[in-house]
């Protein structure tokens, strides 16, 4: 005992030096962690969080109660899934057809290209594409040249998910082929160079030497991805979805959204959805990190990506 | 690493000597093909940004506006609505900025410290915040006990620390060799000495990397603003943004008809000109988020 205060006495520097961010985190990370208690109790405002009288489930019966609740719990499984599907595979392709490119200064340029758009907000992104779908934009223009009919893009509910998935391509597809460029990057050349001398051409070193090499950044990279099924992307949802389309978009973060601050404000109420999803999300990262870590990567918090940083919302 | 590198190169080079086969212009028409799908909505924005409505709305396929006009920027500039946003962003950028670097500074220098007790205990809570949190609800509500809300310091205070950032520091610092820390010890300087007159001047790269992290997710930052401030006056750039795009939009897509559409009294080229204007900081600090944000996104990648 008196080692391990003479320990802390002799460290005292360092506590000193970590107080601040141990503030914060203590008030705006494990006190609303705290607040989560609110799911079991029913908000009364003159109580505040703390002192509210507790209920039990009451709020988790009426959650699900709702329907909306539970379909909007599948449809973002639905969405993600299908976009997991869909957009996982371009960044891969993508390094692969950069690897083969073979002018290094025009490469260059297009790689300059293809990151940009990770950049930008969603907000600023929905702006860029709503302009070029809307009914008399630039998508349009060009159906109505080439003799088709104009897609009403944004308003239906037929056309958002495949929105939704196109846009994640545009706006983030370059930046994620950069993790696999790099891996790319550190495969031995005397694997090349031998398999030009037996007359291997070029596709088939690219699929018998390239992508063999970056297979486990690639399995590595999925689960991960896999592991954020439930952080259903708000940002985009929400700046892409209008009116027309709100129902197709209720993932279960516009659920919560809308449940707090639009209709009603059972604060209780929506704090057991919101941990409902914290619960949830949590399960599927630890997975996530299990597998990342079979796989031999060194799992969730070595190597998440730069752009991949972003809060986790809602 | 290095050496890999340049055999690499020279491997590639071997193989330039060969003439382009049909495969050399199949990627290089894709390629090229998907870059002008990136290109063409940028520059269709900058068109109907200087275009008039009425010649956007009979040639929509338009490369190059006919007659520029600066009508749609003449109105933003005197409508205010978005210079107000931009000095909001600044706000948030002065507030936000020198907390955010510091916190993850001090935090990453205290956790890169080989031992002192409890160092498990506060990586460990540290770290799980990463894979779970009390969500939106339970924020606003701490928020407004702390009486925040409605502030722009509640989206500072919400958004200020990554902890991906901090793995990063930490990483980095943990690769500054222990005996330059040890002999400045043996000198008598505290901790903070150390921290500011050994660590940080060789933590350059690293601190550059960072301060941009911070500097685009609060330049992109929306969301926390939308939640916690009411009041339109105070509300930062890419709100202002929001409602500007998303004014009509409503107006339009509930119809969903495409005469409405065409009837609409809302000038495209203004919310053009706005996501221009938003855009304009980050095309101008591109080049530096190319090279640091790909370091830091190489450092995950060397480390799988």
């Amino acid at each position: 005992m008196r080692r391990l205060g003479k320990e802390i006495w002799k460290n005292r520097a360092v506590y000193i030096i970590l107080l601040p961010g141990l503030v914060w985190f203590f008030v705006f990370a494990y006190m609303p962690m705290g607040g989560l208690t609110l799911a079991f109790k029913e908000f009364n405002a003159s109580m505040g969080i703390w002192g509210s009288p507790w209920v039990g489930f009451e709020n988790f019966r009426d959650l699900f109660h709702d329907p909306a609740f539970m379909e909007s719990v599948w449809r973002t499984l639905a969405i993600n899934i299908g976009k997991l599907i869909v957009t996982f595979p371009v960044p891969v392709v993508l390094a692969l057809l950069f690897n083969e490119l073979r002018m290094r200064r025009y490469s260059k340029v297009l790689q300059t290209v293809f990151t940009f758009p990770n950049f930008l907000s969603w907000v600023i992104t929905s702006g860029i594409i709503i302009n070029i779908l809307s009914n008399t934009g630039l998508v349009n223009g060009i159906f109505q040249a080439m003799g088709f009919d104009a897609v009403n893009f944004l308003g239906s509910e037929k056309m958002f998910i495949p929105m939704l998935y196109l846009s994640e391509i545009w706006k983030t597809a370059g930046w994620s082929a950069i993790i696999y460029m790099a891996s790319i990057t550190g495969i031995d050349a005397e694997q090349y160079e031998a398999a030009q001398l037996d007359g291997a051409s070029r596709f088939q070193m690219m699929r018998y030497i390239t992508l063999p090499s970056i297979a486990s950044t690639i399995m590595v990279m999925f689960i991960l991805a896999a592991g954020n099924l439930m952080t259903s992307s708000f940002d985009q949802v929400f700046n892409l979805s209008n009116a027309a389309t709100r129902d197709a978009a209720e993932v279960l973060d516009m659920y919560i959204y809308r449940i707090t601050f639009q209709s009603s404000t059972d604060f209780s109420f929506s704090t057991a959805a919101s941990l409902f999803r914290s619960v949830l999300n949590m399960i599927l990262l630890l997975a996530a990190d299990w597998g990342a870590k079979r796989m031999g990567g060194t799992g969730l918090f070595g190597q998440r990506g730069g752009g991949k940083h972003e809060k986790q919302k809602a | 690493m290095k050496s890999k590198k340049r055999e690499r190169r020279k491997a590639k080079s071997g193989l330039k000597k060969r003439k382009y086969t049909r495969l050399d212009v199949v990627i290089f028409i894709i390629l090229t093909l998907g870059a002008v799908v990136i290109i063409v909505p940028f520059w269709n924005v900058l068109v109907v940004s200087f275009a008039t409505q009425k010649e956007y709305a009979d040639n929509p396929l338009m490369l190059f506006p006919g007659k520029p006009t600066l009508d749609a920027y003449a109105y933003l500039f005197k409508d205010g609505k978005i210079w107000q946003g931009y000095i909001n962003t600044f706000k948030l950028l002065i507030m936000g900025l020198p907390l955010s670097v510091f916190l993850t500074t001090t935090m990453a220098y205290g956790l890169s410290r080989k031992y002192f007790p409890g160092k498990k205990v506060i990586m460990y809570l540290v770290v799980f915040t990463m894979i779970f949190n009390g969500g939106i609800v339970p924020m606003y509500l701490v928020m407004r006990q702390l009486g925040l809300t409605g502030s722009l310091w509640a989206v500072t205070f919400s958004t200020c620390f990554s902890v991906f950032n901090m793995i990063l520091m930490i990483n980095y610092f943990q690769s500054i060799p222990d005996s330059l820390i040890e002999s400045a010890r043996l000198d008598g300087a505290g901790e903070w000495k150390i921290l500011f007159r050994i660590v940080l001047p060789l933590s350059k790269p690293i601190m550059a990397t960072v301060t941009l992290f911070y500097g685009v997710s609060i330049w992109n930052e929306w969301y926390d603003a939308m939640i916690f401030i009411r009041d339109p006056q105070k509300l930062p750039l890419q709100n202002v943004l929001r409602s500007i795009i998303q004014e009509t939009e409503i107006a339009t897509s509930a119809t969903g008809s495409i005469a409405a559409m065409g009837a609409a009294q809302f000038d495209d080229g203004i919310k053009m000109a706005a996501v221009f204007l938003t855009m304009v900081p980050i095309m101008c600090f591109y080049p530096f988020l190319q090279k640091y944000f790909t370091k830091g996104i190489m450092v995950g990648a060397v480390k799988m």
